[in-house]
């Protein structure tokens, strides 16, 4: 029984052979493409489980690649960006990718991220969503930390609903912003960082060190289950 | 310029005839007056006070007439016969002759004087634009600037409409300009030039304008010549920079390599006989190393990237619990101690790289505190553009003479190994991309770094509901 089937998309025949045997380790079935045109085809021919996608081929983009994908798939999609590549990063998950690890990443980290998107494919949304102390009844809208409830203006709520439907989610600023304030957001583009710091005093024992809501400089944010 | 210039000359003649007759009929008078008392002859002297005023202030071509009529009035008036213009006395032509002589000499001798004053005050106005000029060029301001200031005022000193200074090769728009080369060792800079002027002007164009010329030509080499020495002075220590660079680079990067081949080898070796605690513990050393290798690599690309300028912030605002609260995530730090007030003003940063500043600033705190929460992150706001966030750790400190010392990169002062000695280099760098600043104060017990961030501008906002 295999954990699933991981295309991975990479260039560099060093870190396809190191992912490979890798993902194969961890209990998965690869199967590889060198460029984004082998990419499709084979994503098209296999039905892969998971893509991890470099946003470097020598053909087109990984971005393009992303976006073409996401035309006709649902297939969770971790990009690989590297440092300095922070714009290209955020392009690709705007076109639809699911996260990003930044090179060189902890097999261990890679593991993780792929992990929690195969989870979350296919799963039906729940009304009651605890992540560890923190509990939001997305029925009731009503959310409560260590038992305590907490009162959460519209927005706030409304963030938090958003990020409760996709623990381990990275969530970019336009997503957000279009989810919570539709298309009719103006400055509050400037002010969303201000926002989520105004929720997390709300939940976070220590907002200085926050443990559930987390910020990916440069990309956005992400509900996760304290370690 | 031409037709007021007539104007004002018509005017010059009607006072001028004026004053000629005025000053003959009131002469006569005095004769007609004087004369019950002394001989008539002599009083004809008088006469020459009005050719002489009549010379020194409108010149010989008034002078002359007013003699004639001098002349003729006294003929006329007082010799006899009275009433006509026959002369008895043949030596009375004398007389007149006399007249018209002190006319023409005093009349030359005043002309002389006025012409000498007026070439006096152009060469005045000549030699102060030249000097003024001079002034501001040799004195360090930018002359390509000047140009059109310089151009305008050298019109108004000649008298013509415009004058244009162009550089480059360019020729002068009209070919009736009159126009000089700046010129400076033997190189053409550009061409100063000026409409064709009257005869009477030209003269004086064409002795102010090579001397302006000059003038120019030198400051604009001398202007080129220090730009290629600030060139040439940048070049070099670029160059330095590199050189230091790479030999710190090759120097450190030696080290990790050395250690992750160790390691590698070690468990790739039949021969060796490790049990799996040493296995272990060569794998940790492997992906330590690694990690210090990344660290080197990603500080390289930082700082090439702030010495080629190319660091672009995306500002947005913040607020910065959440900007300590990412750079505590980065460094897996428990044991900082972090005091923000609750009302800190949100701040318009890159997020990336002000982690980047306080990982590095925090780094470098923990590396030299003396105890395992010595680190203290605070931060002040005074209601300015800016606020200030202060690192501070418990360890030996800053030497006074070092403060700026310690932003130059792969410097090694205290340093406790580890990084390339770039960190604070790249965190002052960023602050700066980002309208802050960074820098040491000597404090007692322990460094304390100073961070300042600008503060959010308000923008138009709803307060959230």
């Amino acid at each position: 029984m295999t954990g699933g089937l991981i295309l991975v998309v990479d260039d560099e025949p060093q870190i396809l052979r190191a992912l490979q045997t890798n993902l194969r380790g961890a209990g998965y079935e690869v199967v590889s493409a060198a460029s984004g045109e082998e990419a499709l085809a084979q994503a098209a021919t296999r039905a892969p489980d998971a893509v991890i996608l470099d946003l470097v081929l020598p053909d087109v983009s990984g971005t393009d690649v992303c976006r073409q994908l996401r035309e006709w798939s649902e297939v969770p999609v971790i990009v690989l960006s590297a440092v300095g590549d922070e714009s290209a990063k955020i392009t690709a998950l705007d076109a639809g990718a699911d996260d990003y690890v930044t090179k060189p990443f902890s097999i261990d980290e890679l593991l993780a991220r792929l992990r929690a998107a195969l989870r979350r494919t296919g799963q039906p949304a729940e009304p009651l969503v605890v992540v560890r102390d923190l509990r939001i009844d997305l029925e009731k809208r009503a959310v409560t930390v260590r038992g305590e409830p907490v009162q959460l203006t519209p927005h706030e709520y409304a963030m938090l609903a958003l990020f409760a439907r996709n623990v381990g989610k990275l969530l970019t600023h336009g997503v957000i912003l279009k989810e919570v304030w539709g298309g009719g957001y103006g400055s509050e583009s400037h002010y969303l960082h201000v926002y989520v710091s105004q929720l997390r005093r709300k939940i976070e024992a220590d907002p200085s060190r926050p443990r559930y809501l987390l910020t990916e400089p440069g990309a956005g944010y992400r509900l996760v289950e304290p370690s | 310029m031409t037709p007021q210039r007539t104007r004002l000359r018509g005017a010059d003649i009607l006072v001028g005839t004026l004053a000629s007759a005025g000053a003959v009929a009131l002469v006569t008078a005095v004769i007609g007056v004087a004369d019950q008392w002394i001989p008539v002859l002599s009083l004809g002297a008088l006469y020459v006070f009005a050719v002489l005023l009549v010379a020194v202030v409108w010149g010989l071509a008034f002078a002359l007439p007013v003699a004639v009529a001098s002349m003729l009035a006294f003929n006329w008036f007082f010799l006899p016969p009275a009433h006509t213009f026959h002369l008895r006395d043949g030596e009375n032509w004398l007389v007149l002759m006399l007249y018209l002589v002190v006319a023409v000499v005093t009349s030359e001798l005043a002309a002389r004087a006025r012409r000498k004053a007026r070439e006096a005050a152009q060469r005045e106005r000549e030699a102060a634009l030249l000097a003024e000029v001079a002034v501001s060029l040799l004195g360090g301001s930018a002359v390509t600037d000047e140009l059109d200031g310089i151009a305008g005022r050298a019109a108004t000193v000649l008298g013509v409409a415009h004058a244009s200074i162009v550089l480059g090769a360019a020729q002068p728009e009209t070919s009736d300009a009159l126009s000089y080369p700046l010129v400076a060792g033997g190189r053409p800079l550009g061409a100063i030039s000026v409409p064709a002027p009257g005869p009477a002007d030209e003269r004086i164009v064409r002795r102010f304008l090579p001397a302006l010329a000059s003038l120019l030509a030198v400051a604009l080499d001398r202007e080129e010549l220090q730009r290629e020495a600030l060139e040439a002075e940048t070049l070099r220590h670029s160059d330095a920079v590199k050189t230091t660079v790479l030999r710190a680079v090759s120097h450190d990067l030696r080290s990790p390599l050395t250690a992750i081949t160790a390691a590698a080898g070690g468990l790739q070796s039949a021969e060796l006989d490790l049990d799996a605690d040493d296995r272990a513990e060569l794998v940790a050393t492997i992906l330590s190393e690694c990690g210090r290798l990344e660290r080197m690599v990603g500080d390289l690309l930082d700082l090439s990237r702030l010495e080629a300028g190319a660091a672009t912030p995306v500002r947005e605002i913040w607020t910065v619990d959440e900007l300590v609260g990412a750079a505590l995530d980065e460094l897996q730090d428990e044991g900082t101690v972090v005091e923000l007030p609750e009302d800190l003003p949100p701040v318009e940063v890159d997020a990336g790289q002000a982690r980047r500043i306080l990982v590095n600033l925090i780094e470098n705190a923990k590396r030299h505190a003396a105890t395992a929460a010595g680190v203290r992150v605070s931060a002040v706001s005074h209601g300015g553009d800016v606020l200030s966030l202060i690192v501070r750790d418990d360890g030996p400190g800053i030497a006074a003479g070092d403060a700026e010392l310690v932003f130059e990169p792969f410097w090694r002062g205290a340093r406790g190994g580890g990084r390339t000695g770039l960190g604070l280099a790249i965190a002052r760098g960023f602050a700066e991309a980002n309208g802050g600043s960074l820098r040491a104060e000597p404090a007692e017990g322990g460094a304390t770094m100073v961070l300042t961030l600008p503060v959010a501008a308000p923008r138009p906002v709803e307060a959230p509901a």
